[in-house]
């Protein structure tokens, strides 16, 4: 493997503004009311000991990804640095990806009539050594993004100091994202 | 490649909703494809997808813009934007954009337009102004902006017609603020947010009302487990789960929450004594007005136990002067927020953070830099618009004897034009140039404001959609958006002072224009212009620079100058050491602390000190000279307060139709407790209705235990009733058609928290 990106999303610094979303959808031309990024809140608790949930939602770029497994015509493929594609041109519609993605991180694009996902932006920006667009876009830097043998990183760096927790850890996927919880208000 | 299939996509996107729709008259819809002129580069401009104006860039490919970012040569941005700032292409090629002037054909308000030449625009606008001129005088025209150079060119325009009747957006929002400054610093200071250890917020929710530069510098306060965030909100905003604590202060109840603080500073000796001996008059009537306040009495009016008080008190006093109470953004809560804000800055005060790291400070301008550093260090730059002073009464009374002396000539009070124009007094009034301005979303009473343009002879809007505001119009002007305009140099001073400039990113989509070049045509056309000393924006620029190519061209490629000055804090003896090694002549203003202390010593105040008591308030409103516990409930005997306030993804009244953004938030149910929704028998997601003396407004309910039971809040901005907005008509509640023209005392600010019922649908 060459890369070991990491996309590290840091709740404490979260606001929910949504700017990561118009980002990507800018970015990537995301057709109207789909999404690849989107974060969720929810509001935790009884009046007055609340709490704030915020939830990153998009492709976690599995190590191990069922999308990949499951897809007949290998248009779903993982590439040598790890990241997970789509190649649009062999993607049927089949739609057995999105079932198998534990994420909910996969859509039919309505005017391409293909599968889509987050990328990292990996063709436009990260394989021109750019940021993915909501990284860079992020307001309060609450998203990091780099490769993590790279001692020096802000990514590496970040993630020896903080607790990380990767979603679904159970399910043996290995995501790419990973999040440092949040530390204030109600938990559940 | 990548970046031209994404143009494709997304002219794709942008006219597959053009088909679907019905389209509207001047729209870009309506002209189909559109022909763009091809180029490849990044452009560096300032955002105006709301006021806080941050610094930007976008990248263009084929004259199309792709994707706008922050512009990391203003180093608080780096690449930062927010949702609105990113999605500004999608108002640039919204469909349901205007791009044509208009031309009222039915009755005012049926919303009947023929589309016009500019040229027929324009002659039409003059001929008209220059007749009420004629038979009414200058002042029976109003002219009225949001701040911001815009305002500054309609200012100078008004002016130059003659009219006193210029108004900007203040009254809807800071007038409180700049208001409570004006009267105790003689002028508005900042806040030091980064090296801060401890803030008090009263609902400035940086992280919904969105100012990359301040909101980037809280939110890695707020993450820092090594500083303390307290905020006092009726509602659990964004920023109040981002705190240390969350306080459900009863709305309307801050100033009571502050007195008792300054009760029991004062009670217990614990202030800054030598800053407020040093640099402050009125300490003892402040003392002798807040002895009643204690943190006993604040508890029932604001609900927060006096146990509370009492602690946040010691530990605000043991961050000094690394503390600030945050006087926030929007200050239009109660009749009491001239007090509210005054007793805030007054609480800065007292922990004695002013111009100390951490606290707050003056804007260090050109101008004060220079004079500090004996030398000039940073071009200064000229004013373009002149606005020679109209000797006549404003038809609010701003700026006369009577209630309204302390209010800005020229900001005015938006609430009071209804009744002017209604009741003709003190004069008649004819006509209303409004640009980018939309009362009736964004004002009081909006009911009685449309009321009064109907009698109005002659209204002109300028604006990017056929808003609510632009249906009253006989002429809708299509303004250029922000992407499509260059205009002149915007000051920003913080620590040490930053200029910016707008710089067109792509070309105006069908000729649409400048206000720049619509107002210079219309001086022209209307027999003054040479009122400006510049015939168009490349003049305006080089005026403004007096000539200065390097500041021009620095502007040009990125956006922004920073003069390397260091950052300076006047009471902070390693900034002024900094300082006066760089500029070796300061040496001589040094106090024998090593510090310049003088800049405090002569404020624009009349006393020249900072004023904690006003004697010049005082003797026009009797008590009012330090804040006092008056007219905090918000109630009016309704059982709830119905609150408003801003989302991350949308500003005021402006950006809820355009396409990405609506796709976020396209409507605005109202907050509620799930106790109070159980008595009224509402669930998620219901019809009911909000009523009090002044409005019933159909409303929906979303229930979440984030509000006081007493409270209700609504997201603001929608409820529109403009058929051409067509991802917004009809949906939501404007919450403004609920509030009364009622002004807040001395400061003239519109109040929006406001009593309501809850009826069942
Ligand atoms: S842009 Fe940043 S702060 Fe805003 S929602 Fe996305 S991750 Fe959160
Ligand atoms: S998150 Fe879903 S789409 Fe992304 S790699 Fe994992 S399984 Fe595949
Ligand atoms: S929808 Fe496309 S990518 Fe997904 S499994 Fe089927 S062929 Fe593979």
């Amino acid at each position: 493997m060459q890369k070991q990106y990491r996309l590290l999303y840091d709740e404490n610094l979260c606001i929910g503004c949504q700017a990561c979303s118009v980002a990507c959808r800018m970015e990537n031309s995301v057709p109207d009311n789909v999404y690849r990024v989107q974060v969720h809140m929810k509001t935790l608790g009884v009046f007055p000991n609340l709490g704030m949930q915020y939830e990153r939602h998009s492709c976690v770029m599995c190590e191990n990804p069922p999308c990949v497994s499951v897809c007949p015509t290998n248009a779903s493929f993982q590439s040598k640095d790890g990241l997970v594609h789509i190649d649009e041109k062999s993607c049927i519609s089949c739609k057995y990806c999105i079932l198998a993605c534990p994420y909910h991180a996969r859509f039919i694009n309505p005017l391409k009539n293909v599968v889509e996902k987050c990328t990292f932006c990996y063709e436009t920006r990260v394989s021109k050594e750019l940021l993915p667009a909501c990284v860079s876009t992020c307001p309060t830097d609450a998203l990091s993004f780099g490769d993590m043998r790279q001692k020096e990183s802000l990514v590496h760096q970040k993630s020896q100091k903080e607790v990380l927790v990767f979603p679904k850890a159970h399910l043996g996927t290995k995501p790419k994202v990973a999040f440092i919880p949040n530390r204030k208000g109600i938990k559940s | 490649m990548a970046y031209l299939q994404a143009r494709r996509d997304f002219l794709k996107i942008a006219t597959t909703g053009v088909s679907a729709s019905v389209l509207i008259p001047g729209s870009l819809g309506a002209l189909g494809d559109v022909a763009l002129k091809g180029e490849d580069k990044f452009i560096r401009s300032v955002c105006e997808m709301c006021s806080s104006r941050c610094p930007m860039e976008a990248r263009v490919v084929n004259g199309k813009t792709v994707l706008i970012q922050g512009n990391s040569f203003a180093k608080e941005m780096g690449t930062s934007l927010c949702a609105k700032g990113v999605a500004g292409a999608s108002q640039l090629y919204d469909p349901q954009r205007l791009v044509t002037p208009l031309i009222r054909v039915g009755k005012r308000g049926e919303n009947k337009w023929r589309e016009a030449s500019w040229d027929e625009a324009l002659s039409l606008i003059s001929r008209k102004f220059s007749a009420l001129k004629e038979r009414y005088g200058a002042r029976s025209v109003i002219f009225s902006a949001k701040t911001g150079e815009q305002y500054d060119l309609l200012r100078s325009f008004a002016s130059a017609y003659g009219s006193p009747n210029i108004f900007s957006h203040w009254s809807s929002c800071p007038i409180a603020i700049e208001s409570a400054f004006a009267h105790t610093f003689g002028e508005k200071l900042y806040r030091d947010f980064e090296n801060s250890t401890y803030i008090l917020n009263f609902g400035h929710n940086l992280f919904e009302g969105l100012d990359i530069p301040l909101t980037k510098a809280m939110a890695h306060f707020s993450a820092n487990p090594s500083k303390k965030l307290v905020v006092c909100d009726p509602r659990f905003s964004i920023i109040a789960s981002k705190a240390d604590e969350w306080h459900p202060i009863k709305a309307g109840s801050d100033l009571a929450f502050i007195l008792s603080l300054l009760h029991v500073w004062i009670r217990d000796g614990k202030y800054d004594k030598r800053f407020v001996d040093e640099y402050t008059i009125g300490f003892d009537q402040l003392s002798d007005a807040i002895k009643e306040a204690t943190p006993q009495w604040q508890q029932t009016l604001t609900g927060i136990d006096a146990k509370v008080v009492e602690r946040i008190a010691a530990e605000m006093y043991a961050a000094a002067p690394r503390c600030i109470i945050d006087w926030g953004h929007k200050a239009t809560t109660t009749k009491a927020e001239f007090q509210r804000t005054r007793a805030i800055l007054i609480a800065n005060i007292l922990m004695g953070n002013v111009e100390k790291e951490g606290g707050i400070f003056f804007a260090k301008t050109a101008e004060r830099i220079n004079t500090l550093a004996c030398e000039k260090v940073v071009p200064e730059l000229s004013d373009p618009y002149p606005r020679p002073r109209i000797n006549e009464p404003r038809l609010d009374g701003a700026g006369e004897e009577g209630e309204h002396r302390f209010i800005s000539r020229s900001h005015g009070i938006l609430q009071a034009i209804p009744d002017a124009i209604l009741s003709q007094k003190p004069y008649a009034i004819k006509g209303w140039f409004l640009t980018r301005h939309n009362p009736l979303v964004t004002v009081a009473y909006p009911q009685k404001m449309k009321e009064a343009m109907e009698q109005l002879e002659f209204i002109v809007v300028n604006d990017v959609y056929l808003s609510d505001t632009a249906m009253m119009a006989d002429v809708v002007l299509p303004e250029a958006t922000y992407l499509e305009r260059d205009e002149g140099i915007s000051k920003y001073s913080f620590k040490s002072p930053v200029y910016a400039m707008r710089n067109r990113i792509v070309q105006p989509i069908n000729h649409t224009k400048n206000l720049i070049e619509i107002i210079r045509d219309l001086a022209e056309r209307m027999g003054f212009g040479s009122h400006y000393a510049w015939k168009n924006i490349t003049e305006l620029r080089a005026f403004q620079a007096k000539g200065d190519a390097e500041l021009l061209q620095t502007l040009l490629m990125r956006g922004v100058a920073s003069f390397d000055v260091p950052p300076l804090l006047a009471r902070c003896s390693s900034s002024v050491e900094r300082f006066c090694e760089r500029y070796p002549k300061s040496h001589l203003l040094k106090d024998t602390q090593g510090l310049f202390s003088h800049m405090l010593h002569s404020l624009k105040t009349p006393s020249g000190k900072i004023e904690i008591f006003s004697a010049e308030i005082e003797k026009a409103f009797k008590g009012y000279g330090v804040p006092r516990a008056v007219d905090m409930d918000v109630t009016q005997g309704y059982p709830y307060v119905l609150t408003s306030g801003k989302s991350a993804v949308h500003t005021n009244g402006h950006t809820q139709n355009i396409p990405y953004l609506n796709m976020l938030l396209s409507s605005n149910p109202i907050w509620m407790h799930p106790n109070t929704a159980k008595a009224h028998g509402l669930k998620m997601g219901d019809t009911f209705y909000l009523q009090n003396a002044i409005s019933k407004e159909k409303a929906t309910v979303f229930i979440t235990e984030g509000i006081r039971p007493d409270t209700l809040f609504a997201y603001m901005g929608f409820g529109r009733d403009a058929p051409a907005l067509k991802r917004t008509h009809a949906k939501g509640t404007n919450p403004s058609k609920l509030l009364s023209l009622e002004s807040a005392t001395l400061c003239g600010a519109m109040i929006t928290n406001v009593g309501v019922n809850i009826v069942k649908a």
